[in-house]
């Protein structure tokens, strides 16, 4: 695989074009022209297919429209341009199963196929929700390490260090991000598990000042840090420098690509095929662990929309049947906790994800952007889901992601908002409202009696 | 020169987001002595609508109408000048400054409401991403703008639409603009928080609070 200096050599001396340019006469032709050659179609009704021959195609799209594409340097008004040697070469020497996390907390990432038996990676916690306190912020990492299920925590935003709002870009966001990482440590080691491994290092910070700060400060070569792209196939040089910092360090990267839909990639065919693109770029400019995909809709801002999963699931069949990389999917859901509706939103793209060859890090509420909208009680339902439906074909998956659609897609445009972490558990404790417990027992039983879904005994809750 | 009436092809070729067939179509009307004014109102508003209600409906996305705009862009190009010759003036919904805040750099958010705004007949100045405040301020006093809009994905970065307001407030110029703000970590409880005069959760909340606030001027 050609070296990441090599990368940054080409940001630097690659050919000259205008963001405009990149965007409207390179991206958006060559795009439109893969997606028609290879004829990649959107089929509403199915959300996850069964078609290898499409899986194929969409791979083989993503890495024409790659080659003929590259990645657009917004610091440098360059594009960065591989060639099928060169993304070959990357992905016959990529990663395969690493090892994430400390001691008895360690496991290892597995590569999976559509419809494999071997068990999903399930990263849990509130994934970049903002929250408005210290306590809540300990709690929740707490809860969520005490997932038996769970193999890795994805932590939240907080919002303020001693009252201050916190800025990205200042000294509030080094102290931010530095304290995140404290805090989820400390939450960790109250669960018992101080050598879980934190996936989604610094979500906190926003610059790579903010992220090398919080690196110092708790952050283990056996956790990930998550870097990601600028929508869309572009990257700047602050991406570029967590990405050099995090080589020198010998931290293990989460490479996050969130395609837009009704964004420059277009509809679902088209995010499918450049979510498939990315998965060389994730190797080669990224130097990516993991490929953290999560198809989003542009107007709902979630991922559990019928638009959004068919590219989710088409995509990671498209890379795992492909490429040795793993795939982690997250999941943005529209309701908020202590809501039928997030059980089954989260229930949706984990199954969508789980068969079609990912793993899953479960999950934000509340489209992850409402500040304490989120709960431990979901993604545990959401991880255990993924758990059980390993082996499951895509049909019978198919079936089971239309059903549950149904029951919450004419909400997705205003969805119930539920309660804050603080009203639906005990703020000191952590532990949620009986009627909460109630609910989630509820929905599991479900699963069970209408989707034959048989769940693991190994829940708190039960 | 093609059969159908020369206001279908017109609004075909904003559809089409066909920029020089555009320019084209437009030099011909101006030679068969259309006016520019009904070449505007006729050959090339309607499709604009029908553009906006296309990508409301998931039929179309970001890069149509990016390139719906373009095409409009370039043929009032050539169409404005001959208005002023002739006394008359483009009527437009009003001027926007529009950017993503100081810190961020998320720009597809952005972009669909700047489209979005120019479907619905405003001027759009986009100031990109990374925007620190006083440049909001300093293209808005310079443009004559009516509204000012700032969008912010993170959390850490919403502040910045608040140091916005506060730059405005210390140029003594709140009051001259209407400032709305949006993006994914904001809210209608944080733009009130603010003092923002409008929030919109979507890219279409967006267009229609440009529209209400410049009606309300």
């Amino acid at each position: 695989m050609i070296s990441f200096w090599t990368v940054v050599e080409r940001a630097l001396s690659g050919p000259i074009c205008t963001e405009r340019d990149f965007e409207l006469s390179i991206f958006v032709p060559n795009l439109r022209k893969t997606v028609e050659k290879y004829g990649i179609k959107y089929d509403p009704q199915n959300p996850v297919p069964s078609d290898d021959d499409l899986a194929d195609r969409v791979w083989q799209a993503g890495i024409e429209f790659l080659i003929e594409t590259g990645v657009y340097c917004v610091d440098t008004e360059r594009r960065i341009l591989f060639s099928r040697e060169e993304i070959e070469g990357a992905l016959a020497s990529g990663p395969r199963g690493r090892v994430f996390g400390e001691g008895r907390d360690a496991r290892v990432m597995p590569r999976r196929f559509p419809e494999d038996t071997t068990l999903p990676w399930c990263s849990v916690g509130p994934t970049s929700s903002p929250l408005s306190s210290e306590l809540h912020y300990l709690n929740l990492v707490k809860a969520h390490a005490e997932n038996p299920l769970g193999d890795g925590i994805t932590i939240p935003c907080l919002t303020t260090v001693d009252g201050h709002p916190i800025v990205g870009g200042s000294p509030l966001g080094i102290e931010g991000a530095i304290r995140a990482v404290l805090l989820t440590r400390e939450g960790m080691r109250r669960a018992g598990r101080p050598g879980m491994p934190i996936v989604n290092g610094v979500t906190t910070a926003a610059r790579a000042q903010e992220h090398i700060a919080a690196s110092h400060f708790g952050i283990r070569q056996t956790d990930a840090l998550e870097i990601g792209t600028i929508h869309e196939m572009k990257v700047d040089f602050d991406t570029m420098n967590k990405v050099a910092y995090s080589l020198a360090a010998g931290n293990l990267i989460f490479a996050e690509n969130g395609v837009i839909l009704g964004g420059l990639a277009g509809g679902p065919a088209g995010v499918a095929v450049v979510t498939a693109a990315y998965n060389p770029v994730d190797l080669l400019l990224l130097r990516g662990a993991i490929q953290h995909p999560f198809p989003t809709h542009f107007d709902l801002g979630v991922t559990s929309a019928r638009d959004t999963l068919w590219p989710r699931s088409v995509a990671n069949q498209a890379i795992t049947r492909n490429s040795s990389l793993p795939v982690v999917n997250v999941g943005y859901s529209a309701a908020g906790p202590m809501t039928k509706m997030l059980f089954y939103e989260h229930c949706a793209w984990v199954i969508a994800s789980v068969v079609s060859g990912g793993s899953v890090e479960v999950g934000a509420s509340a489209r992850g952007t409402a500040l304490d909208y989120t709960s431990p009680v979901e993604p545990l339902l959401a991880s255990e889901v993924a758990h059980a439906v390993v082996g499951m074909s895509r049909r019978e998956a198919n079936g089971i992601v239309r059903a549950l659609l149904e029951k919450y897609e004419s909400q997705l445009r205003e969805p119930p908002i539920g309660q804050k972490y603080q009203e639906c558990c005990d703020p000191v404790t952590g532990k949620p409202k009986p009627e909460f417990i109630e609910l989630y027992r509820e929905v599991r039983r479900e699963m069970s009696d209408q989707f034959g879904i048989r769940l693991t005994s190994a829940s708190p809750y039960i | 020169m093609s059969d159908k009436p020369i206001f279908e092809q017109l609004n075909s070729a904003i559809i089409a987001g066909d920029k020089i067939g555009l320019e084209k179509l437009v030099g011909d009307a101006l030679k068969e002595g259309i006016t520019p004014s009904d070449i505007i109102e006729e050959g090339m508003s309607p499709s604009m609508k029908e553009v906006g209600e296309r990508f409301a409906r998931y039929e179309i996305y970001l890069p149509e109408m990016m390139m719906a705009a373009e095409a409009w862009e370039g043929a009032m190009q050539i169409l404005e000048p001959k208005l002023l010759e002739s006394g008359g003036e483009r009527k437009k919904a009003g001027r926007v400054v529009i950017g993503t805040v100081k810190g961020d750099i998320h720009s597809i958010g952005k972009n669909i409401v700047g489209a979005l705004l120019k479907m619905s007949g405003f001027e759009v100045f986009d100031l990109g991403v990374d925007v620190a405040a006083s440049a909001f301020v300093t293209k808005a006093e310079e443009v004559g703008a009516d509204i000012i809009a700032a969008s912010a994905l993170m959390s850490t970065t919403i502040p910045q639409q608040k140091s916005i307001i506060e730059h405005l407030e210390a140029r003594g110029a709140r009051s001259k603009y209407c400032v709305l703000v949006g993006g994914g970590s904001t809210s209608q409880e944080w733009a009130d928080s603010i003092g923002a005069d409008g929030y919109g959760r979507t890219a279409g909340d967006a267009a229609t609070l440009a529209l209400k606030a410049v009606a309300q001027k």
